[in-house]
């Protein structure tokens, strides 16, 4: 069967609608920021560029988000979602931890101190995960498939990471040790075996939970097909099985390793496009310490365009549209718009992601999953940390009137 | 069946993001640097020697 006709079989299916307009935008977005950026930067970022694109259909198509895996667990008992992030976790950090130690010039990976910053910033964080509605790649991808909530928790993120950057010089001078990274004492092989023993006793305590709950475990997060679609619609379409899910993001982070130097980050864009908007209407950013630190600096004074975790952004937005679209569910969670208490649990979810994000080096997504990725000690502090947090913000949903 | 959105909303909203990158970028180093001005200093013609050296934690990318 020649490939069209698989795409015309898949096409036929019943039940499958297409929002063309999505689409065809989602694609023309694509197209026309990629040629900017073709020609006004270099082709590795049209790479990065791509790939930012790909994480976000990845995300979207496989429903993959942080804050919804942990919630279940809490409070349905339920830990597919978990689980499937202990794996994404594992398979990544197998590929990228040798990567780093390889001896190959001009990687760097995600290490930082375990610093007072780093636990109060976590804390933060996961509260504002829960009352937010998402963490920093949850609240990326779901804007992009025009969910208006997430729309203001991600205004009230970039304000966050903005006032962050004004108060870290203070909370980086408070105690705290130097960074751990764990191939420095173990090896390569040991500090992986440390992390997967690490990564298998959360998954034995989040079994002991969902088998104690409810007599027996979903094994979601092991499925790799989607009963009843043909793997064409459902690789279009969605909803991707975890396993497809974790792969795309495993093997997106190490390629934004190997091709951006550095693994996946989302948050410092944040900060980036805030200082910016602040300099637009007069203010100067460079009076505050932290923007006269040399890679703030240089990310402040040039392009957008030139700034890989902006441009990685970008195409994630832009993926996670194209994926809504063809999964015909763009804005479809904007049905009822957010006022009232849940309104303001995303204007004060936005501020704690943010304000979070910058204390604790990063999101989930750059702190935690690069930094477990990078084997280094303060991914684990800041998954403790957020957990906590998330522990308090699930409590707190019920006072802005959020479902649980 | 009705759609959920305004198409018209969703251009205007991605012309405002286009915008915004546009006069970002025609304000930069690089478009300077590119449009033939020598002696600007760009933030990608700064990757390389930076590249390969331990970037300060507070000041990386995440």
């Amino acid at each position: 069967m020649t490939d069209s006709a698989v795409l015309q079989a898949g096409l036929q299916q019943p039940g499958w609608q297409v929002d063309r307009f999505i689409v065809s935008t989602a694609l023309a977005g694509l197209a026309l920021l990629g040629g900017l950026i073709w020609l006004e930067t270099a082709p590795f970022m049209v790479a990065l560029f791509l790939i930012g694109a790909v994480l976000g259909m990845a995300l979207y198509h496989g429903a993959f988000g942080f804050t919804a895996g942990w919630r279940n667990l809490v409070v349905k008992k339920r830990g597919a979602g978990m689980r499937a992030q202990l794996l994404l976790f594992g398979v990544t950090s197998l590929i990228m931890v040798p990567m780093l130690h390889s001896g190959q010039p001009g990687m760097v990976g995600a290490v930082a101190p375990i610093s007072t910053s780093l636990v109060v910033g976590s804390f933060l964080f996961g509260i504002g995960m829960q009352l937010g509605g998402g963490c920093g790649s949850g609240t990326l991808f779901t804007v992009g498939a025009g969910n208006l909530r997430m729309a203001v928790t991600l205004v009230f993120f970039i304000i966050g990471t903005v006032i962050g950057s004004i108060h870290v010089p203070w909370w980086f001078s408070q105690p705290g040790f130097d960074p751990v990274p764990l191939v420095r004492s173990l090896g390569v092989p040991g500090a992986l075996l440390a992390q997967f023993a690490a990564l298998g006793l959360i998954a034995w305590w989040v079994n002991r939970i969902e088998r104690k709950a409810h007599g027996n475990l979903h094994w979601d997060e092991l499925l790799w097909r989607s009963p009843g679609r043909s793997p064409l619609r459902t690789l279009l379409s969605g909803r991707w099985p975890f396993t497809w899910a974790i792969a795309i993001v495993a093997i997106g982070n190490a390629l934004t390793l190997w091709i951006g130097g550095s693994p996946w980050g989302i948050t410092f864009a944040f900060n980036v496009w805030g200082a910016k908007a602040l300099e637009a209407v007069g203010v100067d950013m460079s009076q505050f310490e932290y923007w006269q630190w040399r890679y703030p600096a240089a990310a402040l004074r040039d392009s957008v365009l030139t700034h890989i975790t902006s441009v990685m952004n970008f195409g994630l937005l832009l993926g996670a549209m194209l994926a809504a679209g063809l999964a015909n569910r763009f804005n479809e969670a904007s049905q009822k718009r957010p006022e009232g208490r849940p309104f303001l649990a995303a204007v004060m979810g936005g501020l704690l992601l943010g304000y979070g994000a910058r204390l604790g080096f990063g999101c989930n997504i750059g702190a935690l999953f690069s930094g477990i990725a990078s084997a280094s000690l303060h991914a684990w502090v800041w998954f403790a940390c957020a957990f906590a947090g998330s522990l308090l913000g699930i409590r707190l949903r019920l006072w802005f009137r959020l479902p649980n | 069946m009705e759609r959920p959105y305004s198409r018209v909303r969703v251009l205007v909203m991605l012309a405002i993001i286009l915008v915004l990158i546009m006069a970002d970028h025609l304000s930069s180093p690089t478009f300077a640097f590119n449009s033939g001005q020598g002696n600007v200093e760009t933030a990608l013609s700064q990757q390389a020697p930076l590249a390969g050296r331990p970037v300060p934690q507070h000041e990386t990318d995440h």
